[in-house]
C-alpha cells in the first residue's frame, strides 16, 4: 500500500472525528499519525478538536430527557472505593429517593442493601469489556452490567415488586449444561432498588428469572419471567 | 434539569468525578443527561438500546474521568465524543447482527427527534443550531445526517450517494466549517 501524503491524512481528520471511519481504518490512521511530522499530527488533532466541539454545540438540537429510571440505574451502579461507604450510601440514597417519588407504598420504608462486595462491582466496572443489558421484570427493570474478563456481573433491579409471601425470585445462568442457580432474592431483599453480584458467569449465554417456592429450587420450576442475553 | 452548565463548572465536576465523588457524578449526570441521551437516541432510534448505551457512557465517564485533559478540549465535548462513539459502535454492531431483518435501514434516517419540554435558554440554543444546519447545502446536510446520525463510514456514504470519496470528504469538511463558523465555535 502506498503511504498517503500528509494532505491525504489531513483530509481524513473530519471523518475520523465524526467516527465515520471503520475500526480498521481508524487503526491505520492512528498508526500514520504516530509516524507523521509533528506539525501534521498537530494540525490533524486541532481539526478533530474543532469538529468535536462543533458537534457538541450541535447536540443542543437533539437533546431529549431520558426516563427517570435511567438516573436510578446509572447512580446505583456507581460505587466509590471501599472505605468511603458514606459516599456510596449518599449515592444509593439519591438513587432510592428518585424511585420513591410516585411510590404509593412510601410508608413501607426502603431497605437499602449495599453490595457486600463493592470491590467486585468496582472491578467489573473497570473491566475494558464491560457490557450492559436490561429488560423488564414484573413491571420493573432488571439491569446487568457484566464482564467476561472478570467472569462476573452486577445486577440492579429497579421498581421490581417483591415476590409473594413464601416464594423468592431466583436467578439462573443459562448455558450449555442447562440452568444453574445464580442466587435468590426474598421479599425482604427486593427493595425499590436492589443490587447484587453475579459470579462464575462461565460460558452462560443468558440470565433468567423465575419465582420459586420456599427458599429456591435446585432447578427452575416456575416459568421464566425475564431473560437477559449476556452477549 | 438546567442543561450543561458553564464549561469550567463541568471541568471541575469531572475532576471531582475522577476522585470517585459520587455526589459530583450525580450532578454531572443531571447537567448532561439530556444531551447524552438525546444524541444516543438520535443515532440508535431504540429506547432500550439508548438507555443501555447511555448507561455504558456514564460508566465510562466514571472510570476514565481522570484521563480528561481540559487543555485538549471542553468537558462537554469529551463526554459527547464518548457518547457518539459508543452509539456508533452499537448501531454498527446491531446492523451487523440484524442485517437480514433490516431493522436499521441506514438510508431511512429519521428527521429531528421529538422535542421535549425545555427551558427558554435551551430552546434558543436549539433554534440557533437549527438555523446553522439550515445554512448548509442539501448535500452537506445529507452527509452529516448519514455519517454522524446514521453511523455510516464516509466510504459507505460515498457508495450510497454514488459520489467519489474525495467529494464526500470535502462535503463533510465544508459542512463542519460552515457549522463551526455559524455557531462561533473557537
Amino acid at each position: 500500500m502506498t503511504e498517503p501524503t500528509d494532505f491525504e491524512l489531513l483530509e481524513l481528520a473530519t471523518p475520523y472525528a465524526l467516527h465515520a471511519v471503520s475500526d480498521a481504518e481508524r487503526a491505520v490512521i492512528d498508526r500514520q499519525l504516530a509516524a507523521a511530522p509533528p506539525s501534521v499530527a498537530e494540525a490533524f488533532r486541532e481539526e478533530v478538536r474543532a469538529v468535536c466541539e462543533t458537534m457538541t454545540a450541535v447536540s443542543a438540537a437533539t437533546a431529549a430527557e431520558p426516563p427517570t429510571r435511567l438516573r436510578t440505574a446509572v447512580l446505583a451502579t456507581v460505587q466509590p472505593d471501599t472505605g468511603r461507604r458514606s459516599r456510596w450510601r449518599t449515592a444509593l440514597l439519591a438513587a432510592a429517593a428518585a424511585i420513591v417519588v410516585g411510590l404509593a407504598a412510601f410508608g413501607a420504608g426502603i431497605a437499602l442493601r449495599p453490595s457486600s462486595k463493592p470491590s467486585m462491582a468496582e472491578q467489573i466496572m473497570a473491566a475494558p469489556d464491560v457490557r450492559t443489558v436490561s429488560g423488564q421484570l414484573a413491571g420493573g427493570t432488571a439491569t446487568v452490567m457484566f464482564s467476561r474478563d472478570r467472569d462476573a456481573g452486577v445486577l440492579v433491579m429497579n421498581n421490581v415488586p417483591p415476590p409473594s409471601q413464601g416464594t423468592v425470585y431466583q436467578m439462573w445462568l443459562l448455558g450449555d449444561k442447562g440452568p444453574t442457580s445464580a442466587g435468590t432474592m426474598n421479599t425482604a431483599a427486593v427493595a425499590p432498588s436492589t443490587t447484587d453480584i453475579l459470579t462464575n458467569l462461565g460460558s452462560s449465554s443468558a440470565l433468567a428469572f423465575t419465582v420459586e417456592p420456599g427458599t429456591g429450587s435446585p432447578q427452575p420450576t416456575g416459568k421464566i419471567l425475564a431473560k437477559l442475553a449476556l452477549r | 434539569m438546567t442543561g450543561p452548565r458553564h464549561s469550567s463548572d463541568l471541568d471541575a465536576l469531572l475532576r471531582q468525578v475522577a476522585h470517585h465523588d459520587a455526589d459530583a457524578f450525580a450532578v454531572l449526570y443531571d447537567h448532561t443527561r439530556a444531551r447524552v441521551y438525546g444524541l444516543v437516541a438520535r443515532v440508535l432510534r431504540d429506547s432500550g438500546y439508548s438507555e443501555e448505551t447511555t448507561q455504558e457512557v456514564y460508566l465510562e465517564v466514571w472510570r476514565t474521568a481522570d484521563a480528561f485533559d481540559s487543555a485538549k478540549g471542553s468537558a462537554l465535548s469529551w463526554l459527547m465524543t464518548m457518547a457518539h462513539r459508543r452509539a456508533v459502535d452499537r448501531v454498527r454492531a446491531e446492523q451487523a447482527a440484524t442485517a437480514r431483518e433490516s431493522r436499521y435501514g441506514a438510508a431511512a434516517v429519521d428527521p429531528a427527534s421529538d422535542v421535549v419540554a425545555e427551558s427558554a435558554l435551551a430552546a434558543d440554543e436549539r433554534r440557533r443550531v437549527a438555523e446553522c444546519l439550515d445554512g448548509l447545502t442539501d448535500v452537506q446536510r445529507q452527509c452529516i445526517e448519514m455519517a454522524y446520525y446514521g453511523g455510516l463510514t464516509y466510504t459507505e456514504v460515498s457508495q450510497r450517494l454514488s459520489a467519489n470519496l474525495s467529494t464526500i470528504k470535502s462535503r463533510m469538511r465544508d459542512a463542519l466549517r460552515g457549522l463551526r463558523n455559524c455557531l462561533g465555535v473557537p
